[in-house]
């Protein structure tokens, strides 16, 4: 798996500028230390109604899937073993810590955008993807999770649970809903 | 084994997958299987009496998901339940022949702290509940299957022994690495499930049965108990938006057959298989066992790896103590003498006590001691909670120090592993109290050669405590190799013997009980100046006698000088890889800090080049070894530790504050700088006089609110104010309200941080802020996290915003106007 430096940057929130020599070095050190935790896993299932997981009385879900015929629901995770990781460096170090939560982001980034390339891969000829959309965005409930974690068995199949308070454990995961739509032929 | 289900050198055959197939009568995604119990009962008959036709030994009543936990569907748990094993019971009866129905036990769907949210207790008692119901509808045993997590495992077993007298047959799901999901490994479960005394132990689901066989075999070696084996028709393929499963019958009873001759007697399928698999493997194994004359296999040896070996375990990692080599136990996390740790256990400062955890563990410990007896501390809860937050840093197994056996037993209980007790002596009222529990829940115990009469001045004394406690763990069933003697180290400055009996007894021990021996070797040098250095010497010598684990502080160069020589010289170390990594960069002082951690070697140089050896130089670049080594250079010099604080320190990490502030400096530079300056800070405060209470501001109590898990906020505060003088007080995450305020009166705290990091989790933040206010009117709280704005803290009460770690600095400093030292 690779994990973009500037996509590291980014969420380390540096505002476009160089790292310096000092953060380079830790950076370099925290992604090898991450490389060796991140277990990724994922599972998708396509479904013929994109309201399947809920969600019709939310406008905002309503219109990002307007034009949908189908849709994906997607969950995605780098693993328990990486918050373990993050705990452990979190009790000697809270600038590691911060690295690698920011390394984090960047790893469960990039492994859903893989995921999201391969589920295009079996789209039907003439099928486009929208952009992936959670539960918690917009007006669309948290609660939606709920559902969406039982269409996809998402902890037995990947190993991600919901919390009481309806965090993902693991909390380096994604899950998400992805519409399906006509390629517009120009 | 209570009715011969699993038989030795006998073979059982399971059934094949349930869901799979009521998908194929029409199971929606996202239903509940289990309600077709009562709606469909017809198809789940049929179901079972296929598999039985196809000659399985064992059906799974349809009750994988039928815990409290994860069942929320309408009809009643326990009429879903009962109807599962009932429908079971009656296509057995229909089948006739000596056939046996399983209740079937799967996972919560909930993660379990610390990796979640959710709590061991609660997963046992969900699967408590089950079970009960499950032996009351009158099931023959206990299936418990595709456990992804060691901890979760536990808690099902435990639940399966204590609430019916069935026999238990566990198995894990391993990913396609060879481990659970959360890290356990096949030897772990086996130490762990051992331990627990389950009837058989294996594998389901995951994969199919060729990728199955390594692990098979390595379950095969480190178990003497029954192997099952539940293997996939395959590794699933999505087709057409449709899950399938592409290994046939055929190939599938082929891979089993390798299975049975790796070690395997308990066999069937799981995801993907049908009756046809299973009849198959059934006609297959019928016809390879004939060769070996009988339905058995005979070719797996009584090859015991915790049978004859003493392994302990945390829920990821495996540790062997053994009579030819010798591990490193930390003692550091024990307060007898350490005043820092006992004020952070009396204050409930968790985050010192995790520190001692990571850096005895980054220092080479394999196991590591937790004892939190202080006087007045209520024992069972803080072990019990010390030994949670432990396990939640490191994956070191644990040795549970207590005297008290009902902390004991509680430590026990929620220890995510097999731990290493300590310890039981040869005192009758020891025995009785301390050996059931270790037979209970699994583990080794350490065996203080001490009784009634105090400890034998003589080898020959010892010993003979030694095997009377032995003899006595007979009796419940434990064996010598769960046994770990502490042949007790007396000061040499009292007993001029005392160390010859010591290596004579260390020898003994080893020789004529063939058990493994530990030893908490700084006690000799007790009285004596220069005690690290007699010490080491003493602990070669205990290590040239045998001495399997040594109880020692791993921080200490000379000690970690003493192992690594050790095995070194007695070929353990193959081409001395260790030692040569350990002392690459060796200059000749032998007690220079071993093993640079990336702290001291990775940091980078400075940028640009304003003397950069300067303290402020290297506080400013975030360099934390290089502020630690300026600053001993210059209390070298003779420059007062109080100039350097005052006019170093201070100013520097007042530099990058305002950078910060102003834009120029971001938070991970900050936060470096700050560890610059605390390394720094530390050298320094050695050099100063002793004023213990006078150096500080504060304190302020910090947490993340309960219900948040998100942590990594809390903590830069937590490290930002520690760096600017304060004292806190962390109290962890997902913290309820009445611990925060609890602590806050008890440590007269007049500041409290807060941090929320979901929208969802606030309304427990707003609860907290009206419950200190409520009962501490002096004491103001200030929040922070993602979804909090300076409106939004103020509706729910609180007297403070900040935006930032560096805001929540600035409100502290208006509220403790004082010098850093």
């Amino acid at each position: 798996m690779t994990i973009d430096e500037r996509e590291i940057c980014r969420y380390l929130r540096l505002q476009g500028r160089a790292p310096g020599a000092a953060l380079e070095e830790r950076i370099k050190a925290m992604r090898e230390a991450a490389l060796k935790a991140i277990r990724p896993a994922r599972v998708w299932r396509r479904f013929d109604d994109p309201f399947v997981a809920g969600g019709a009385d939310s406008k905002t879900l309503k219109r990002h899937l307007a034009e949908c015929h189908a849709a994906y629901l997607v969950c995605t995770t780098i693993g328990a073993e990486f918050d373990t990781l993050q705990r452990r460096t979190a009790a000697t170090s809270p600038a590691d810590a911060f690295v690698l939560q920011a390394i984090g982001a960047a790893a469960i980034e990039e492994w859903t955008d893989e995921t999201e390339r391969e589920i295009r891969r079996e789209l039907k000829e003439g099928e486009t993807l929208v952009s992936r959309y959670s539960p918690g965005y917009g007006d669309w409930p948290l609660e939606a999770q709920r559902r969406l974690f039982e269409l996809l068995d998402a902890p037995r199949k990947v190993g991600v649970s919901l919390t009481d308070s309806l965090l993902m454990v693991p909390s380096k995961s994604v899950s998400a809903i992805i519409g399906v739509k006509t390629e517009v032929s120009q | 084994m209570t009715n011969g289900i699993f038989g030795k050198g006998r073979l059982v055959f399971l059934d094949g997958g349930m869901g799979t197939q009521l998908q194929e009568r029409g199971l929606k995604p996202g239903e509940t299987p289990e309600l077709w119990n009562l709606s469909r009962p017809d198809d789940i008959r049929a179901v079972h009496s296929a598999y039985l036709a196809a000659g399985a030994d064992i059906v799974y009543a349809n009750t994988f998901g039928a815990n409290a936990a994860k069942y929320h569907a309408d009809a009643p748990l326990a009429d879903v339940v009962s109807a599962g094993v009932a429908l079971a019971r009656e296509a057995v009866h229909a089948a006739g022949g000596k056939r046996f129905v399983a209740l079937d036990v799967g996972p919560t769907g909930r993660l379990l702290k610390p990796a979640g949210d959710f709590e061991f207790d609660a997963a046992y008692d969900a699967f408590a509940e089950e079970v009960r119901l499950g032996a009351e509808a009158g099931a023959d045993l206990v299936v418990i299957e595709t456990m992804g997590d060691a901890y979760e495992l536990k808690a099902a077993v435990l639940a399966a022994k204590e609430n019916s007298s069935l026999p238990v047959l566990a198995t894990v799901a391993l990913g396609e690495d060879g481990k659970l999901l959360t890290g356990a490994d096949v030897e772990c479960v086996a130490a762990i499930l051992e331990g627990l005394h389950v009837d058989a132990l294996g594998l389901n689901c995951g994969f199919g049965p060729d990728k199955m066989l390594p692990f098979v075999k390595r379950l095969a070696a480190a178990t003497s108990l029954p192997i099952a084996v539940k293997p996939n028709a395959g590794l699933p393929k999505v087709e057409g938006g449709k899950t399938i499963f592409t290994v046939g019958p055929d190939e599938f009873a082929a891979d089993v057959i390798e299975l049975v001759k790796a070690g395997a007697s308990i066999v069937g399928g799981c995801c993907g298989t049908t009756p046809a698999h299973v009849r198959k493997v059934v006609e297959s194994l019928g016809e390879w066992v004939t060769g070996n004359g009988e339905r058995g296999m005979g070719e797996r040896g009584n090859s015991s790896f915790t049978h004859s070996r003493t392994v302990v375990c945390s829920g990821s990692r495996v540790v062997e103590i053994s009579t030819d080599d010798t591990i490193i136990i930390g003692e550091r996390i024990n307060p007898t003498g350490k005043k820092k740790l006992k004020a952070a256990l009396s204050e409930g400062d968790v985050a010192y006590v995790l520190r001692e955890a990571v850096s005895q563990a980054e220092a080479g410990a394999h196991v590591l001691d937790v004892n939190v007896g202080v006087p007045g501390l209520d024992e069972p809860t803080l072990l019990d909670s010390t030994i949670q937050a432990v396990q939640s840093v490191t994956a070191l197994p644990l040795q549970i120090d207590t005297s008290d056996p009902k902390a004991l037993e509680r430590a026990l209980r929620h220890y995510n592993g097999k731990a290493l007790v300590n310890s039981v002596n040869g005192k009758e009222e020891s025995m009785s109290a301390v050996l059931p529990l270790v037979a209970k829940y699994g583990g080794a115990v350490v065996a203080l050669t001490l009784d009634e009469n105090g400890i034998p001045p003589t080898a020959e004394g010892r010993l003979a405590i030694a095997k009377r406690i032995l003899a006595r763990g007979a009796e419940y069933g434990l064996k010598p190799s769960d046994f770990v003697v502490d042949v007790l180290c007396l000061a040499v400055s009292a007993d001029a013997n005392s160390a010859n009996v010591i290596l004579e007894a260390l020898r003994r021990v080893r020789d004529e009980l063939g058990c493994c021996t530990c030893l908490g070797v700084s006690n000799i040098s007790f009285g004596l100046p220069a005690r690290p250095l007699l010490n080491a010497s003493f602990y070669a010598m205990a290590l040239g006698a045998g001495l399997s684990a040594g109880i020692v502080n791993p921080l200490s160069a000379d000690m970690m000088t003493a192992y690594r020589a050790y095995r070194a010289l007695i070929g353990k170390d193959r081409t001395c890889g260790e030692w040569i990594d350990s002392f690459k960069d060796w200059t000749g002082d032998s007690r220079q800090p071993l093993a640079a951690s990336r702290q001291s070697s990775g940091d980078g140089r400075p940028s640009d080049t304003d003397s950069p050896d300067s303290l402020s130089a290297a506080i400013r670049h975030g360099l934390k070894a290089d502020a630690a080594a300026a600053a001993r250079q210059e209390l070298a010099q003779g420059v007062a530790p109080i100039d350097i604080i005052d006019a170093e320190i201070v100013p520097a990490l007042e530099i990058v504050g305002r950078g910060f502030e102003s834009g120029s400096v971001f938070l991970p530079q900050l936060l470096m700088a700050a560890e610059a300056a605390g390394a720094a800070f530390d050298v320094v405060r050695a050099a100063l006089p002793q004023r213990d209470g006078a150096s500080v501001r504060g304190p302020i109590v910090v947490a993340t609110v309960k219900g948040d898990i998100h942590d990594i906020g809390k903590n830069i505060c937590r490290a930002l104010l520690e760096n600017y003088g304060f004292k806190v007080i962390d109290l962890g995450r997902d913290v309820p309200p009445e611990r925060i305020v609890e602590t806050a009166r008890r440590e007269k705290a007049r500041l409290i941080g807060l941090s929320a990091l979901m929208t969802t989790t606030v309304c427990f933040m707003e609860e907290t802020v009206k419950l200190v206010h409520e009962n501490l009117p002096d004491c103001k709280v200030t929040v922070g996290g993602a979804v909090l704005t300076a409106d939004y803290a103020a509706k729910i009460g609180a007297d403070h915003y900040s935006k930032d770690a560096m805001g929540l600095v600035r409100y502290a400093e208006t509220m403790f106007p004082a010098k850093m030292v």
